[in-house]
């Protein structure tokens, strides 16, 4: 009996120990961040010099018939399942690429590495890539590049020197101002928010938290951040945290921001299986159809993305360019297909242009 | 004797036969670059998998192993980037972590006498939680170059990696079939009241065991951390259930007292060629982890059929 | 060891003690969700009110159901690490046929009868063919998770008809889960009691050939284990699939490790032979009051993990040293 209690002493102990022990996790990283300026001003593009790598003794690929594969951080989740549909659009417009989509079934990077190992030894043509880290996936790609093979990544990028290009969707400041902007205009200037986020060690998550943060103290400094917390890509583990931060703050929550495609739909069914649809905002980066049924409902406003299947369009064309030797290192612009000249930014990065907000209005527009 | 040999040889056929399909399926599958790289790449599993043998042998099982191996990568970075420490001695001593935390293994199972299943269910929460506080998910980055020589270097052009797996492979082989201690463990699987009441020392040799099993983890987290040049805190999540099914595929009962390492060996060979032999002639991941599942099943109920025809 | 534990508890004196003795690893876990209701609730009152409580179980109701059919397995001996995919693939199949035009009751039907066959027939497997339970299941595991994104390429299913939503419905303002959960836990734990079959369950998980020797039939009793098991499982999916709007057609990550540790912490013995489904029920609650109070406690979310953890292993050293003492 008292062992049984000194266990018990011992476990509550070490509870309320760690409770009062670590800073409060914002889910941010601890990178430098420039935020944008408060109002409509454009960012400023930074010019660069070429800083991506390049294939050794890649064959002449100009108008032949190349295999691509796509190695994304996981399948299964509707925000890859629509880059996935671009790149699919795009290489049958081609017509001379054979692209498939292949990767892991969780975020892993252990995984993802020994997928493109296998795709290298395949003596694939190119690859596309979003990477699950940054550092840890460029010995790999480097290794690509040595066998003459043209790497591409978008979304989430390698560290430079690993790939030859990197199309990104959006500068990582301009999606925090857009998210908080959202936000405060919907929750208002004094109004108190949480984050539902993947994991701690995602990095595009924790780079637009950083943003978000940076932005909101000098544009929204009265705003409230009550708490971050991770739900990996599950959706009835986002569901469940959403719901646990409504339940624990009550009236004081008046948003949620979902920061990952799985994340943002589960928070909004999180607020309607509450019957808060009005009272409590969600705001955040999701895939128009998973988003429908509230957005219809009138429980979530706006919903913030880039155009995904955009995304892995405009990739694949960066590839077939790269691969044909028309994009070269140093070139401002790049054509690709129906999206038209794509800027070139900080160096090796392409722009695909401006987040889109998706409403009521122009939802149904979309599949994917 | 024989009949602990029947199943690795039928592992043996099968394992020949599905490199024989997979290298009519692609002939990229059967060179010697493929082949040394398949070897650097299922090293670190490799490497687990000789422990695990042993503690599944002796009627345990490790579920912490892939947790450990987080936990020693994010020390190794720890110790080195924010306690300042030359990288040989943050190497030691995340390494002796790693031991450590095998040994503590050791000693809730012994000590205690918590059922092995659920003590390192436990410590694989506890394990991957240290590792996810104790780095507040910052990865450590910036080596230097020397360090990566031991996840990406070769040595007369066989991967650096590789060469300490087939060492380790032999050691481990050598202690398991000819040693006291190799006996000891069998002893134990087989029936441990009998092999305590015949002097094993059953506590002081399931403690090593764990403790090993931890320190091979460690060894491969080191591997893993120069093999991809950083660190995060979910390496090596799900390494545990690749080990075990490659060691369970290679003979060695869950029930203990049965497995050796060549079966362990045959067991891991035979998963790699296919992950990387299916992936080569086109088979998607999720029919990669199919295949897997299949190949596991028959492959243990071949031996099963021929076990019980041979009058078990 | 259980002749040991069974012949001890013969011995004890007043059935106060008796009943402590048996049930201890029970009112272990019951008295620690009190507790936690009792310390977090002082923190932040929000903890206990309806809409919490109601997260917490019509929310992991599913977790606590599919724990019952895991009891079960692991009192007779055995054990099934496949019951995460398992459970995702029945919530596909289901929210498949729903959105498909068939009727709700096929939707719910035969996902639950694809759970009963594919258990039984592993039961079968194991039991007939002597293939340790974790070898095959370990198989099962990798062959339903690659054959769920084979078939569904994880692509997520929406619009599904609000008859089909049982987890949706309320009664008496509490979720239908609840229910669920309340009801199959009594019905098992009686019928593991008083059955005959319930009963030859804990005689084949304790000693199998004694069990034989007593003129059961163990390979029918592991087959029907795992057919019920099925059952449990089937309904453990149809709970999880109509608990959100959206079906996500891919595994739930780590639903094995938690539903197995919820029929452990419980107090069943991975050794076979002993524990009840009561326990389960109970730890499959206290995980889901430990995951929330974490939040409303306010613990870094860098180590939620390792409390978790370390209360997993604080709940078993107890149990350890409670049994210690009572052998």
């Amino acid at each position: 009996m008292k062992k049984l209690i000194v266990a018990m002493t011992m476990g509550l102990g070490l509870l309320s120990s760690t409770a009062l022990a670590q800073s409060a996790w914002t889910g941010g990283d601890d990178q430098p961040t420039s935020p944008l300026a408060c109002d409509a001003t454009p960012a400023v593009a930074v010019a660069k010099p070429y800083d991506g790598g390049e294939p050794a003794g890649a064959p002449d690929r100009a108008g032949k018939k190349i295999t691509v594969v796509d190695v994304p951080k996981l399948i299964g989740i509707g925000y890859f399942n629509a880059t996935t549909k671009g790149i699919l659009d795009a290489a049958a417009e081609l017509g001379n690429v054979d692209a498939k989509t292949d990767g892991p079934t969780k975020a892993n990077i252990d995984e993802q590495i020994t997928f493109l190992d296998n795709y290298i030894t395949s003596g694939v043509d190119g690859i596309l890539f979003a990477a699950n880290d940054p550092v840890a996936i460029a010995p790999v790609l480097k290794k690509a590049l040595s066998k003459g093979i043209n790497v591409v990544g978008y979304d989430a990028n390698s560290t430079p020197d690993a790939r030859q290009w990197f199309v990104n969707q959006a500068e990582f400041n301009g999606i925090a101002k857009s998210l908080v902007d959202n936000l405060a205009k919907e929750i208002g200037e004094d109004g108190a928010f949480a984050i539902v986020t993947s994991t701690f060690t995602t990095p595009n998550q924790a780079r637009w938290i950083a943003e978000m943060g940076a932005y909101a103290a000098n544009c929204h400094p009265k705003m409230k951040w009550l708490e971050t917390v991770e739900a990996q890509e599950d959706n009835t583990l986002s569901f469940n945290q959403a719901t646990t931060l409504i339940n624990k703050y009550g009236d004081e929550l008046k948003g949620i921001v979902g920061m990952t495609s799985v994340a943002t739909p589960a928070s909004a069914e999180a607020v309607t299986q509450a019957k808060l649809c009005g009272k409590v905002a969600v705001v955040g980066l999701a895939t128009p159809n998973a988003m429908k049924p509230y957005v219809k409902a009138d429980c979530v406003k706006s919903v913030v993305l880039w155009n995904p299947v955009d995304l892995g369009y405009a990739a694949m064309h960066v590839l077939r360019a790269v691969a044909d030797g028309t994009l070269k290192a140093g070139a401002t612009s790049v054509k690709a297909g129906k999206l038209g000249d794509l800027q070139v930014i900080n160096g090796s990065e392409i722009l695909l242009g401006a987040p889109y907000t998706f409403t009521k209005e122009n939802i149904d527009g979309f599949d994917f | 004797m024989s009949r602990l040999l029947k199943h690795e040889s039928i592992l043996a056929i099968l394992t020949v036969l599905a490199l024989a399909i997979l290298a009519m399926q692609s002939d990229k599958f059967f060179t010697t670059d493929n082949l040394l790289n398949q070897g650097r790449l299922m090293s670190e599993v490799g490497l687990v998998a000789l422990a695990m043998t042993f503690v599944i042998v002796t009627g345990g099982i490790d579920l912490s192993v892939g947790s450990i191996l987080g936990l020693t990568a994010i020390l190794l970075g720890v110790f080195w980037k924010n306690v300042g420490l030359p990288l040989p001695v943050a190497i030691g001593l995340a390494v002796a972590c790693g031991s450590l935390a095998g040994f503590v293994n050791g000693l809730i199972i012994t000590r205690f006498r918590v059922p092995p299943l659920i003590a390192t269910l436990a410590t694989l929460a506890l394990y991957r939680g240290l590792a996810e506080g104790i780095s507040e998910a910052r990865s450590v980055r910036g080596y230097p170059e020397w360090f990566f020589f031991l996840g990406q270097g070769d040595i007369l052009g066989i991967p650096v990696q590789l060469c300490l797996l087939v060492i380790a492979a032999i050691t481990a082989g050598v202690i398991l079939a000819r040693t006291p201690f190799g006996r000891a463990t069998y002893a134990i699987g087989a029936n441990e009241t009998a092999a305590h009441f015949s002097g094993i020392r059953v506590n002081a040799t399931k403690l090593w065991i764990y403790t090993a099993a931890g320190f091979l983890a460690s060894i491969a987290a080191v591997i893993f951390v120069s093999r991809v040049t950083t660190t995060r805190s979910d390496m090596g999540t799900g390494l545990e259930l690749d080990v075990i099914t490659g060691v369970v595929l290679g003979g060695t009962s869950i029930f203990g007292g049965k497995g050796t390492i060549i079966g362990t060996a045959l067991g891991l060979i035979l998963i790699q060629a296919l992950k990387n032999g299916l992936s080569l002639s086109g088979v998607k991941g999720d029919g990669t982890i199919v295949v897997i599942g299949v190949v596991l099943i028959v492959a243990i109920l071949a031996s099963a059929i021929f076990d019980r025809n041979k009058g078990g | 060891m259980t002749d040991v534990v069974m012949s001890s508890r013969g011995l004890q004196r007043s059935s106060l003690r008796r009943f402590v003795g048996n049930y201890g690893q029970e009112l272990v876990v019951l008295l620690t969700i009190v507790l936690l209701f009792v310390v977090v609730g002082s923190y932040n009152p929000r903890f206990l009110s309806e809409t919490n409580m109601n997260s917490i179980f019509s929310g992991n109701a599913y977790i606590a159901v599919a724990a019952i059919g895991m009891s079960l397995v692991i009192i007779s001996g055995h054990i099934d690490v496949s019951v995460g995919s398992m459970i995702g693939v029945i919530a596909t199949m289901a929210g498949t046929l729903a959105v498909s035009g068939y009727p709700v009751w096929v939707a719910w039907l035969v996902p639950v009868v694809f759970s009963v066959v594919v258990n039984a027939s592993v039961g079968a497997l194991v039991a007939y063919m002597r293939i340790p339970s974790i070898v095959v299941t370990l198989g099962m595991l990798s062959v339903l998770k690659g054959g769920l994104i084979s078939a569904t390429g994880g692509a997520w299913i929406t619009d599904m008809p609000p008859a089909f939503m049982i987890s949706q419905w309320r009664i008496f303002g509490i979720g239908t889960p609840v229910y669920f959960m309340v009801v199959l836990t009594l019905l098992a734990a009686l019928y593991m009691r008083f059955s005959g079959f319930g009963r030859s369950i804990y005689a084949v998980g304790g000693n199998m050939e004694a069990a034989r020797a007593a003129g059961l039939n163990p390979e029918r009793t592991v087959v029907g284990v795992f057919a019920l098991h099925g059952l449990f499982a089937g309904l453990a999916g149809l709970l999880f699939a109509t608990q959100l709007q959206v079906i996500q057609s891919t595994v739930p990550p780590n639903l094995e490790l938690t539903v197995i540790t919820a029929s452990v912490i419980g107090g069943v013995s991975i050794l076979g032979g002993t524990g009840t489904v009561i326990g389960s029920t109970f730890a499959a609650i206290l995980f889901a009051t430990i995951g929330s109070a974490l939040i409303f406690l306010n613990v870094s979310a860098y180590w939620l993990r390792s409390v978790l953890g370390l209360m997993i292993l604080a709940t078993v050293l107890v149990d350890m040293i409670r049994r210690r003492r009572s052998t």
